[in-house]
């Protein structure tokens, strides 16, 4: 399940991410913008093996935070949470930190990205 | 270029794949360049909107800035107008862009992020304080009509009230709907025919009274970063032109006055030949329409006058000071195309909203180009180049079949709402990205050369923005709304409905509203209850 959360505009980068991640086998949803409400509920609803994020205005480290704050209030377990987008490389200790599973900055390659994300439905 | 072999000596073409002759030559230019060339300053104007160009009127440097308070931004473009900038590029954060006010819940991440956040009134007093508004041009990055009506509004009373008349402010308001519709996305956009139809009332409005401004910047930049090509750029900004030029004129607007303030904003890409010509194609391309199916023979109004910004797509994260190479190549694309203003990226793009460093990096940057190079001392210096020309009708075939198409869906509303714009940027989008997950498409650093993946020096600390634009922007909404009377509020809000839903334009309203201290997302509300909210087809 992919979302933009916020007010960022930016929806090349998601899109693009979905496509591959579609072309890949899997089935994706997009949510497109959400509030970490609606966000929340729609996980909770459809039970999402993975939920992908897409920041590019410079919002991650408040949204990542309110989001795995808000899943883990609705007892929603065991259900990794990515971010893709403009992510400054300093950030990512912050976001790992509180419980984001992987972080894709500018410049990640698409098979970077699949990999990585089969790699934590694997696990 | 085959996929194989990327350096191998066989098909090349441009990057929207039009075929590269190997050195091109006289067959390469159909006959009859001069009559398509004309002189620079005269139809079809493909050398130049004036005779002189640069000689005369070099561009005007304009580095868009904004983020956090008014106060802040202030201080930037301050900065910047004392570095050498000759005009102000002012952009707003991603809530004050679609008129959402910055004590909403969904704004609260987002607030002085991206763009400078205003709510009211006031913060135009501070975004312009101590900028001689009769002396310096100032752009409003207001790209959602939704937010460019009440921005414009806004800067209007501000501005009057240091005692500057509407005939002296001089200025472009972004003001686009597919900006609102197809480019950015939001949680609630106008739909389609609405927003247009705002966008023309700022138009219509700022024709009537603002002598000295453009009300509309075809935005055809950000159409190409969410992954139009050259030729699909240059469409949708024609097609969208074409759309704004026959509303206008259907309104009652006489082609003469409405047509010269309609301008247009274009992306200098990688492909140093294709952006050229892509810029020459235009200012041809619209000059034909204007004159053949307008029928309209004024040169002022034939005049296809543009801003253009450096690419910030092609910008990497990774070895960030290389971005200073690929923003001059592509702002030197820009100058040899005949532009008229010209932002050039920060080589810390893709990281950050710029720092004062990399800011200040690129404004030099323009100066580079305007006092060393010799660029600005010859007009359309590429003129006649068998390759350029052989391009710039590439291009203009290329992005005329668009508009066709586009034309036959009953014009770009109409394609908008049908989706087929959102689909051929996504579809194009994905395929660029597989070009150069494949390495059809080379990037340095990121797929070619570099394989260490280092420069010696490559990190860059992000911009970190000054920390307080929520808690200030809040103190300063309930300051207003202490302030003001709220019955009279409520009336002006309501005659905004009204006009909007009456289909009266809705700037007169607007403006009322302003003045009685209605906020900017008071009115986006209005404006959304009114027109209604659409939410558009990506997946």
């Amino acid at each position: 399940m992919v979302a933009k959360l916020g007010m960022d505009a930016h929806w090349r980068g998601v899109i693009v991410v979905a496509h591959a991640l579609r072309d890949a086998g899997m089935e994706v949803v997009y949510l497109g913008h959400a509030t970490t409400d609606q966000l929340v509920s729609a996980v909770v609803q459809e039970d999402p093996a993975l939920v992908g994020l897409s920041s590019l205005s410079g919002n991650h480290l408040e949204e990542c935070r309110a989001v795995l704050a808000s899943l883990a209030e609705a007892g929603v377990e065991g259900v990794p949470v990515v971010i893709g987008g403009t992510i400054p490389p300093s950030d990512e200790p912050a976001l790992a930190e509180m419980g984001i599973s992987a972080v894709f900055g500018s410049g990640s390659p698409l098979r970077t990205i699949v990999g990585r994300i089969a790699e934590l439905l694997d696990d | 270029m085959t996929p194989d072999n990327p350096t191998s000596a066989g098909d090349r073409t441009t990057a929207s794949g039009i075929p590269l002759p190997p050195a091109a030559g006289p067959d390469d230019v159909t006959p009859g360049l001069d009559e398509r060339l004309g002189r620079p300053g005269e139809f079809p104007f493909t050398r130049g909107i004036h005779p002189g160009m640069y000689r005369t009127r070099p561009w005007t440097i304009r580095q868009l800035a904004g983020f956090a308070t008014a106060a802040d931004t202030n201080k930037r473009y301050r900065m910047l107008l004392d570095r050498g900038a000759t005009g102000i590029n002012g952009v707003f954060d991603y809530p004050s862009l679609r008129a959402v006010g910055s004590d909403d819940p969904r704004a609260a991440s987002d607030v002085g992020r991206g763009g400078v956040a205003v709510d009211v009134v006031d913060d135009f007093d501070d975004l312009f304080a101590g900028i001689p508004l009769d002396g310096v041009s100032v752009s409003l990055v207001s790209s959602q009509p939704v937010g460019a009506a009440p921005h414009l509004a806004m800067f209007l009373a501000a501005a009057e009230r240091r005692g500057f008349s509407r005939a002296v402010l001089a200025g472009t308001s972004q003001n686009d709907f597919l900006m609102e519709t197809a480019i950015t996305i939001a949680p609630e956009a106008l739909p389609p025919a609405a927003s247009f139809r705002v966008e023309c009332d700022v138009a219509e409005f700022c024709i009537r009274e603002l002598p000295r401004w453009n009300p509309i910047s075809v935005t055809g930049y950000n159409y190409r970063e969410a992954g139009a090509d050259a030729p699909l750029e240059l469409a949708l900004t024609l097609a969208h032109g074409r759309a704004a030029a026959r509303e206008l004129i259907g309104r009652g607007l006489a082609p003469e006055a409405a047509l010269p303030k309609i301008s247009f904003f274009l992306d200098a890409h990688a492909d140093f030949f294709e952006e050229i010509a892509k810029f020459r194609a235009a200012r041809r391309m619209w000059a034909t329409f204007v004159r053949h199916d307008l029928g309209v023979d004024d040169a002022a109004a034939q005049k296809f006058r543009f801003h253009v910004q450096t690419s910030g797509v092609t910008m990497t994260a990774r070895l960030p000071h290389l971005n200073i190479a690929r923003s001059a190549v592509q702002a030197l694309s820009a100058v040899l195309g005949g532009t008229q203003s010209l932002h050039v990226d920060a080589y810390d793009e893709a990281l950050s909203i710029p720092s004062e460093h990399a800011a200040l990096v690129a404004l030099h940057t323009q100066h580079v180009l305007l006092w060393e190079t010799g660029v600005a001392d010859s007009v359309d210096p590429l003129g006649g180049s068998y390759l350029v020309e052989h391009l710039t009708d590439a291009m203009e075939e290329r992005a005329g079949a668009l508009i066709d198409r586009i034309e036959g869906m009953g014009g770009l509303v109409a394609a908008t709402e049908e989706a087929w714009v959102h689909t051929e940027l996504s579809k194009r989008a994905f395929a660029d990205q597989q070009a150069l997950e494949d390495g059809r498409r080379r990037v340095v650093g990121i797929n070619a050369g570099l394989d260490d993946g280092t420069i010696g020096e490559e990190t860059v600390e992000p911009f970190q923005l000054p920390p307080g634009a929520l808690d200030a922007q809040r103190r300063r909404i309930d300051a207003v709304r202490a302030r003001r009377d709220g019955g009279a509020v409520q009336a002006a809000l309501e005659a905004v409905g009204s006009a909007a839903t009456g289909g009266d334009n809705v700037m007169g309203p607007i403006g009322a509203a302003v003045a009685a201290d209605a906020t900017l997302g008071e009115i986006g509300t209005v404006l959304r209850d009114s027109l209604g909210r659409w939410h558009f087809p990506l997946w």
